[in-house]
């Protein structure tokens, strides 16, 4: 596989940063990206498409007389078209409004080597081989069940890579790879459908175990062909790592962004010190964490990434920082500055959101569980209130469990409560730690959650 | 751009056997602003384009996305999909076949009334700054507001092996306003989207006073608003939930890849599902409405097809492989977001046939339940389970609308449910969104107010 090279890179974005210094720019960051990625997808129980994808390009904030103007271009081989991007930029920063809280973009920074973000074995994957683990994957989830239809899913993998420099002295390039394999699943018997059961494996090194996916899958979607109602009520909640990726992303993580905060669009503001969780709550973002899926040197302005201490047994400790917010604070960047690759300016994000496990098994999580309900994946929890914390989504399915086991599954089941109720009724955390996307995390037990049967 | 086009489709039949090949070509030029408050977090430009090819290989698709218009990377890219195709389709069960279409040559170009590209980045940023101020301005616990815009001109240029070649110019125009109140422990969100592919007219048609005073009013009242006690209740739902409970809870399930996944529609193809009064339509020749265009990614002319006739279900929206297995016709909704992506089966403008009612008789016939204004997020599954979020609502009692209440949500089974609706009104709205199903496509959905006898409401008092 043909890829730009470190250098090329380093220099294509140091050099568009003088340019654009020398054609009046007061400060200038140039952040330049390749991926290139190879599916075998999976559709209506057979590998049918094929894809590859090269894109490369490059984003450019320039500052002039305090004011930001941003621009991307993904021809990153022709010098004309680089020139016009930084004319761009520098035009959209004049049009622009002068920030008075703006003091500057981040300076030069020495970076730590993440570890296990990049396996050469990946990178070199041939899409034959590809072809082979995505069959494997298939043929797992089809022996389970004849019941069983693997309607989407597929694997991908892909190298990534990306330059940072700017006027303040950073100069950055970090590579890494991700091999991907996921299968959707339902069950179908008569006329019931289940709903969509998914599995998925993801890492930065080749460790992945397509016939668990595919069984997994098939398991989950057999076990929620037959259902039966619960009744309205709060009960206890066991939340697994679906259902707390999906909830987290819209509640919790936006109130630990320090623009939020800034902003008083969190619950969390001036709770700095504060308990706002149980006890056995702790976590935090960890752009460190040796193979984590958001795992790399620096963020998307080029500060290192580190580790936050966000929540500490329960008592809030840091918010999550970009440069800009930190330096309205006089403090330091806690390298939280996301970016969706070129084409975006960096904007607060979490690197890996970790919540660090319990000593429960899954097991004995479920044996000291009298009366409540397991919660695999969640819909509608984009709808939550982002400010206030309030959801009211959907489990499809839920698992009902009595006694300590599980005993039926039910669909359609609304659960309904505030993300900062719920963080403080957290009963048990798992020791099943598992990533999932930018969350690491066990499963959870949280008490009282309202749940509307049908 | 035709002649490269053909050329590269050509190596991909001729050199490699493939049964079909495809190249679609993009030129984009994109500006975006962000402002928080008062202060213009950046103004953003730019300029992409590259080429997406696909082939049909021993019935495997092979695709592959570059950004480039250069030749012989073009060359290498499409026998790099060649080969990948055939590859795997050594392990294919059913090999995939195409639907018959008609060969075009055209070429489609928008006019709008006010060009964006016209418009200075000076006046798009005093447009948006309006939208930021009149919401701050309209009371004092508003605490934050943001507005993100976003228009997109293009030319697509599409060639395929059947002998179709058309350009057609892409223009969208887009903004999401948000705002969030505060007061006394109580936080409140409030949001609207806009978007148009006639033109940056739109700010004609609603001014930017109007939006930012929209979102802000919203974040206000709920202030006062009250969560309510999940259930199962009688409700009335208002143009903008109805359009996303079309969209979510039907409309997904009709997109004939999912109906083909297993998906409850496939089996109930001209059967009664829903009352009578249902009729829904997904519609891609509403000229400006946002999800419009002539042409889809395949190269299928776009058109208003009907999913449900009063509660029969009459059609599913197609791409040319899945017309070919439901003996049917493509319906023009295969849509690419770009030229990285491969075109699926996506919605267009889908909405709800008015019929006679109006506001006040389908809320005069409700003695407990909800009015349910504006939603906020929604999601279907395979098995018709659909939830949408509601940011606007209220209770009803004995006819008459209440006080409001805050962050529910409705629930419950798409064939259920369409048996359920007791009342459709005679008005009719259409809100501009965006749909979410791997890619992003621009959408538009809507109707006019409706009635449900009942359906589940989940709210955490």
């Amino acid at each position: 596989m043909a890829v730009l090279k470190k250098e090329v890179m380093v220099d294509l974005a140091e050099n568009t940063v003088s340019k654009a210094l020398k054609n009046g720019a007061s400060e200038a960051e140039a952040y330049v990206y390749e991926g290139q990625a190879t599916n075998i997808g999976i559709e209506l129980g057979q590998i049918s498409k094929t894809n590859r994808i090269i894109d490369r390009g490059l984003g450019i904030r320039v500052v002039a007389e305090k004011a930001m103007g941003f621009a991307y271009t993904n021809v990153i081989n022709d010098p004309t078209a680089i020139g016009d991007v930084i004319s761009r930029a520098l035009s959209a920063a004049r049009a622009s409004k002068p920030d008075p809280d703006w003091k500057g973009l981040p300076g030069n920074e020495t970076y730590a080597s993440p570890e296990k973000t990049f396996d050469e074995r990946v990178a070199e994957l041939e899409s034959g081989e590809l072809v082979k683990v995505a069959a494997a994957m298939l043929e797992a989830a089809g022996q389970v069940d004849k019941r069983v239809f693997p309607i989407e899913g597929g694997i991908g993998s892909a190298y990534i890579s990306n330059a940072v420099a700017n006027s303040s002295g950073i100069s950055g390039f970090d590579k890494g790879t991700v091999i991907e394999c996921s299968i959707a699943t339902v069950a179908k018997e008569g006329i019931s459908v289940t709903p969509v059961c998914f599995e998925f494996n993801a890492s930065r090194s080749y460790e992945v175990d397509p016939v668990w996916v595919g069984k997994e899958a098939a398991k989950l979607a057999l076990s929620a062909l037959k259902t039966k109602s619960v009744e309205t009520k709060s009960t206890t909640l066991i939340l697994t790592q679906f259902a707390l990726q999906d909830l987290l992303a819209y509640t919790l993580i936006n109130a630990v962004r320090a623009d939020s905060v800034q902003r008083n669009q969190s619950a969390f503001k001036g709770k700095i010190g504060e308990k706002v969780a149980s006890d056995k709550l702790t976590v935090c973002d960890d752009g460190l964490f040796a193979g984590g899926l958001r795992t790399w040197a620096f963020d998307g302005e080029g500060v290192p990434h580190k580790k936050t201490a966000v929540i500490e047994k329960g008592i809030l400790r840091s918010f999550l920082y970009d440069s800009y917010s930190a330096k309205k604070e006089g403090k330091e960047s806690t390298g939280n500055a996301g970016r969706a690759g070129y084409l975006s300016t960096p904007s607060i994000d979490t690197t890996n959101f970790h919540i660090l496990r319990g000593d429960k098994k899954a097991d004995e999580m479920l044996s000291e569980t009298d009366d409540g309900l397991m919660v695999y994946y969640l819909q509608g929890a984009h709808s939550s209130n982002p400010v206030s914390g309030e959801f009211s989504v959907v489990a499809t399915p839920a698992w009902k469990i009595k006694k300590g086991e599980i005993t039926h599954c039910s669909r359609g089941v609304m659960l309904a409560g505030n993300i900062f109720e719920v963080l403080k009724n957290i009963s048990l955390v798992g020791s099943n730690e598992r990533q999932m996307g930018q969350l690491i995390s066990p499963w959870i037990q949280v008490e009282n959650v309202r749940v509307i049967g049908k | 751009m035709k002649d490269l086009l053909t050329k590269i489709n050509h190596i991909a039949t001729q050199k490699f056997g493939a049964q079909y090949a495809e190249a679609r070509a993009q030129k984009m030029v994109k500006t975006m602003l962000t402002l928080k408050e008062e202060r213009v977090e950046a103004a953003k430009q730019g300029i992409e384009s590259g080429v997406a090819l696909r082939v049909l290989v021993n019935g495997t698709w092979g695709f592959a996305s570059v950004g480039s218009l250069d030749h012989a990377i073009l060359e290498d890219a499409v026998s790099d999909a060649c080969k990948m195709a055939k590859m795997a389709s050594s392990h294919l069960k059913q090999p995939i076949k195409l639907s018959d279409t008609k060969v075009v040559t055209d070429r489609v170009r928008s006019k709008p009334k006010k060009n964006p590209a016209d418009i200075s980045m000076e006046d798009k940023i005093k447009t948006a700054m309006t939208v930021n101020k009149t919401g701050l301005g309209y009371d004092k616990r508003i605490k934050s507001f943001t507005i993100d815009y976003l228009d997109l001109m293009g030319t697509s240029y599409f060639a395929n092996s059947d002998g179709s070649s058309i350009e057609q110019d892409k223009l969208y125009v887009w903004a999401r306003i948000a705002g969030s109140a505060h007061n006394e422990g109580i936080f409140t969100f409030s949001r609207e989207e806009i978007g148009s592919t006639a033109g940056y007219e739109v700010f004609d048609e609603v001014s930017p006073e109007n939006l930012g005073e929209k979102v802000a009013k919203r974040a206000i009242e709920q202030l006062g608003a009250k969560s309510l006690k999940g259930g199962t209740f009688p409700v009335v739902l208002g143009p903008n939930v109805v359009g996303v409970f079309v969209h979510e809870a039907f409309g997904h399930l009709a997109e004939a890849d999912l109906a083909l996944s297993g998906g409850v529609l496939a089996d109930n193809l001209g059967k009664k599902i829903g009352s009578d009064l249902v009729t829904f339509y997904d519609d891609g020749t509403i000229v400006g409405s946002f999800g419009a265009f002539k042409y889809d990614d395949e190269g299928v002319q776009t058109q208003k097809t009907l999913l449900i006739k009063d509660g029969v279900v009459a059609g599913l929206m197609h791409n040319r492989e899945t017309a070919q297995k439901f003996n049917a016709q493509p319906t023009g909704n295969a849509r690419a977001e770009d030229f990285r992506v491969e075109p699926i089966i996506r919605m267009r403008c889908t909405y709800m046939e008015p019929r006679d009612h109006s506001f006040e008789e389908l809320v005069e016939n409700v003695k407990q339940g909800f009015y349910f204004k504006s939603f906020r997020g929604g999601q279907a599954n395979l098995d018709g389970t659909f939830q949408v979020g509601i940011q606007e609502g209220y209770e009803i009692v004995n006819g008459e609308i209440g006080a409001p209440v805050r962050d529910a949500s409705i629930s419950g089974n798409t064939l259920e449910t369409l048996n359920k609706v007791n009342g459709v009104g005679k008005d009719f709205l259409l809100d501009p969104g965006r749909c979410g199903k791997g890619q992003t496509a621009f959408i538009s959905d809507g109707g006019p107010h409706i009635s449900i006898k009942e359906i589940m409401v989940g709210g955490s008092a």
